[in-house]
């Protein structure tokens, strides 16, 4: 783990899926790591989902990091979906009033075959 | 005897976290509700984020200054920082409906403290924020 920012990823693929798993902090030192993983996953696919379960924090330049992967997943007709939103990150998104905006499944299973 | 934090950091991200952790713990030891916890501890994290990013324009190697104190019924954060004076109108925000990417920090501030106040004091920047306390916590602390 980057010990300025608190945060890991990493990824995987399932069924042509690539999932992004999220662990630790999201904050103004992380968030520019993981927009970048995520915009380089989607250039590679078709649909990447993003595992925050084990997010235990996450700020507005996160917020702000998702809304770009979003928006690019968006002009190119790809697909971007979270899961695993609890606690802390659904408290934002509810805060910023994003939860309408983003596609939010329930469950791994939900966000890859959706 | 009152309970008073002072935390001097250099203007890094990377500091954050240790502010993050100091407030939510207050927040917890002072009987605030774990949502609001988070909640405090997010718009401090997000006047900070401001401070770094705004007043010191990304510079990592200047001061800056968070107090905790409680005072009465309240908890008062206040942020010092020698840097550029804020926008006026990126302290007010923007609209909430807007798919925007940045300007939402002072926004979550807003959404979570109960009072917000900026001041230009002589040593530079002052950003005063508060959350009130539970009621019977507050009344258990003034005895």
């Amino acid at each position: 783990m980057d010990m300025e920012s608190r945060m890991k990823s990493s990824t995987r693929t399932e069924k042509g899926t690539v999932i992004v798993d999220v662990v630790g902090q999201i904050d103004m030192g992380s968030s520019p790591v993981l927009r970048k993983t995520l915009l380089d996953s989607l250039k590679s696919t078709e649909s990447v989902a993003i595992n925050l379960s084990a997010v235990r924090y996450i700020d507005s330049s996160g917020i702000a990091s998702l809304l770009e992967v979003f928006k690019a997943a968006r002009s190119s007709e790809k697909r971007f979906v979270m899961f695993g939103v609890t606690g802390a990150v659904l408290q934002v998104l509810q805060l910023t009033r994003l939860t309408g905006i983003f596609e939010i499944c329930d469950t791994e299973e939900q966000a890859i075959n959706a | 005897m009152s309970f008073h934090l002072k935390l001097v950091m250099p203007s890094h991200p990377r500091y954050l976290s240790i502010a993050r952790a100091a407030v939510g713990e207050v927040g917890l030891v002072h009987g605030l509700p774990e949502e609001s916890c988070h909640g405090i501890t997010l718009a401090v994290d997000e006047a900070l984020a401001n401070v770094i990013r705004h007043a010191y324009k990304g510079r990592h190697d200047q001061e800056m200054e968070l107090n905790c104190r409680i005072v009465e019924d309240r908890l008062e954060f206040t942020l010092l920082d020698q840097g550029e004076p804020p926008d006026p109108a990126r302290i007010c925000g923007q609209p909430l409906d807007e798919v925007s990417l940045g300007g939402r920090g002072t926004h979550l501030i807003r959404a979570v403290m109960d009072e917000v106040c900026y001041e230009r004091v002589p040593r530079g920047n002052q950003l005063r924020l508060i959350k009130y306390l539970p009621v019977s916590k507050a009344g258990v602390d003034k005895k």
